[in-house]
């Protein structure tokens, strides 16, 4: 059942390439194919790829049920939140918080996870950032104050 | 006679302090990253890409540092496929079959060193057969022209779909899908900007790196928690640290066969590692195992899948140096480092860049050398690594992610997009769909894309300049060979 769903997704998602593709148009081109076909040709491929995948699909994976589903939609949360809380509140902080929150997902106690998040959220932001000289956000948030 | 010459001025590029230390360093981070389970070289390589790039190290320190960190992985999966029957990457799959009952049976020592021994020959005899066919193979690919590359790249798709996965069509929807992730941003031939709707942020492409560690770290990660509740049990009494002559003599002949073949399987383009132990295991099997001891922790079933894993990491250099099409995931991610210092894989690579690409060779050598010697007297330290709970492992990989992808743009859009790509990886994992297609279709993508367009350019649209050379028709034959020959295999296994 899901990869006929994911067939039928994907078919969607080649419907809207193909239309996009279609649209691209070079203004001036020297070569007898231009930017349009090689977009086309794999959505078409893609297309008959899911086509034969909905007549044949394959066993139904094992989706997370129960407390697990939970966890697992945590966790999805967290990094969206981690990305967007990257540059905001800066890598030390967003590391902290970010590691207490899935040191508690993978069973880690409250005490060691917030101690895991102060030592992984400074000593990181120190090891990239002043030994190994890969700059990283110190936070929008406290700059401005 | 003249790639003797070539290989000792690598050795002198090689031996400079900061390639050393480099080496080092990545030999042990690899072997860090390879026994980790949940980060195997693709991750390994993909996080310290972009880092190597901040830190400005030179194109030859930087490939160093990865080629060292994948062969490391190579050496490293075998400690924890042995000590907890999980291996650390894919490579170690078939190493935990004998392995784990051999660590059982108190002989984990040897088990640990006996591996450590044949990754090592597997890899020497790998870096020779680089440094012996790749100049051979790089001057007879400067022939190639647009439709040769094409064709070729349409081969190492074929590989991948013959032999990744128990579903030939879904390796396939993988692949497309890669190249179609490729297309996106300017396109080289014309100027034209795809699938870019007007964000600033996509017209120069979805970056690499974005792509591998959302697909390969993020996803990871949520594999993990799914497999997390598993408990994990280290053994402990180690035993003998040591293989004596004896062991070595049994396992001699099967760790050259497999390295030999690991070798040949590494240079197909698509095939990497895990495919390369899962072959000379079944081979070892069958040629040698009379009592039916394999699987119950038999020496041999140990030492062949570990020297092929890793003089299959070694021959995946050479479709990547020679011709510029990776021959395994994780040197498709090492194509994508060169891109980043505008070097391009390739024939000419040979001879612009011999620096580059001996010194490259030549510190293969010494990093295999120093690997032994960390994999066999400090295989315990390294085992202690085993004990760091998954609470803390898996923010520091998180945290490690982010950093390697925030290090090359420093924007908040390619972190929500690796987030993004992380979570449609998972899915497409759980739907049984394999991930290393995908980056060797992203990586292939431009190239694909331009050598048709090239190829027809010269032939004004005709399609049969595809068909037209030897090289192009052999390779057409080469594609159907390997994505029919597994099939009829199965059916007739099925059969029996």
């Amino acid at each position: 059942m899901s990869d006929r769903i994911f067939s039928v997704v994907w078919l969607v998602f080649c419907a809207a390439v193909a239309w996009l593709a279609w649209q691209i148009e070079a203004p001036f081109s020297y070569e007898p194919i231009g930017p349009r076909a090689f977009p086309l040709l794999l959505a078409i491929a893609m297309a008959l790829s899911c086509v034969w995948l909905l007549a044949k699909p394959g066993r139904e994976p094992d989706w997370p049920r129960g407390a697990l589903r939970g966890k697992v939609i945590l966790m999805i949360a967290g990094f969206l939140a981690y990305a967007m809380a990257f540059e905001w509140l800066g890598f030390p902080v967003s590391t902290a918080l970010a590691t207490l929150l899935i040191g508690r997902i993978f069973g880690g106690g409250w005490k060691g996870s917030a101690i895991a998040g102060v030592a992984l959220g400074g000593g990181l932001w120190y090891f990239f950032d002043r030994i190994l000289d890969v700059t990283l956000p110190l936070g929008q948030l406290w700059a401005g104050a | 006679m003249d790639s003797l010459g070539h290989l000792a001025q690598g050795f002198v590029v090689a031996a400079k302090p900061l390639n050393l230390l480099v080496a080092f360093l990545g030999s042990f981070i690899g072997t860090v990253v390879g026994l980790l389970p949940g980060m195997g070289p693709i991750n390994g390589v993909a996080i310290l890409m972009p880092i190597a790039f901040a830190m400005k190290l030179p194109p030859e320190t930087a490939l160093i540092l990865l080629a060292a960190v994948y062969i490391g992985c190579e050496y490293g999966g075998r400690i924890s496929s042995i000590l907890i029957n999980i291996p650390g990457d894919a490579g170690a799959i078939m190493t935990a079959l004998d392995g784990y009952p051999m660590a059982k049976k108190g002989l984990a020592g040897v088990a640990l060193s006996i591996s450590a021994w044949s990754s090592f020959v597997g890899s020497i005899i790998a870096t020779i057969g680089l440094a012996l066919f790749a100049p051979i193979l790089a001057r007879w690919a400067l022939a190639f022209g647009p439709a040769e590359y094409f064709v070729l790249m349409v081969f190492a798709i074929s590989c991948l779909a013959g032999m990744v996965g128990d579903r030939p069509i879904k390796t396939l929807i993988a692949a497309l899908i890669g190249l179609f992730l490729a297309t996106v941003g300017i396109d080289a031939g014309s100027g034209v900007y795809r699938f870019t709707f007007e964000d600033v942020h996509l017209a120069d492409g979805i970056q690499f790196i974005v792509v591998v560690i959302g697909l390969f770290s993020v996803s990871e990660m949520l594999v993990m928690l799914e497999q997390s509740h598993a408990g994990q049990v280290v053994i402990k009494h180690t035993g003998r640290a040591m293989f004596n002559l004896k062991e070595m003599a049994e396992t001699w002949w099967g760790t050259i066969r497999s390295s030999l073949v690991g070798f040949v399987v590494g240079v197909l383009p698509g095939a990497g590692a895990s495919i390369a132990s899962a072959i000379t295991y079944m081979v070892e099997k069958n040629l040698t195992d009379r009592e039916g001891s394999f699987g119950k922790g038999d020496i041999r079933g140990v030492a062949a899948p570990e020297a092929a894993n890793n003089s299959a990491a070694g021959g995946a250099f050479i479709p990547m140096l020679t011709l510029g099409v990776p021959g395994s995931g994780t040197t498709a991610v090492m194509v994508g480092a060169l891109t980043l210092y505008n070097i391009t894989p390739g024939p000419l690579l040979f001879e612009q860049q011999p620096d580059l690409v001996w010194g490259l060779i030549a510190s293969m050598f010494i990093g295999n050398v120093m690997l032994l010697v960390m994999n066999i007297p400090m295989v315990g330290l390294f085992s202690r690594l085993l004990y760091v709970p998954n609470w803390i492992l898996v923010p520091a990989i998180a945290a490690i992610s982010f950093v390697g992808v925030y290090a090359v743009h420093a924007t908040t859009f390619d972190l929500v997009l690796m987030v993004g790509l992380g979570i449609f990886g998972w899915a497409m994992r759980k739907l049984d769909f394999p991930m290393a297609p995908m980056i060797l279709g992203f990586v292939l993508g431009d190239m694909m894309e331009q050598n048709l367009r090239r190829a027809l350019a010269i032939s004004d649209g005709h399609l049969g300049i595809l068909f037209q050379s030897p090289v192009t028709l052999v390779l057409w034959v080469l594609a159907i060979v390997v994505l029919v020959a597994p099939w009829l295999i199965r059916r007739r296994r099925s059969r029996a």
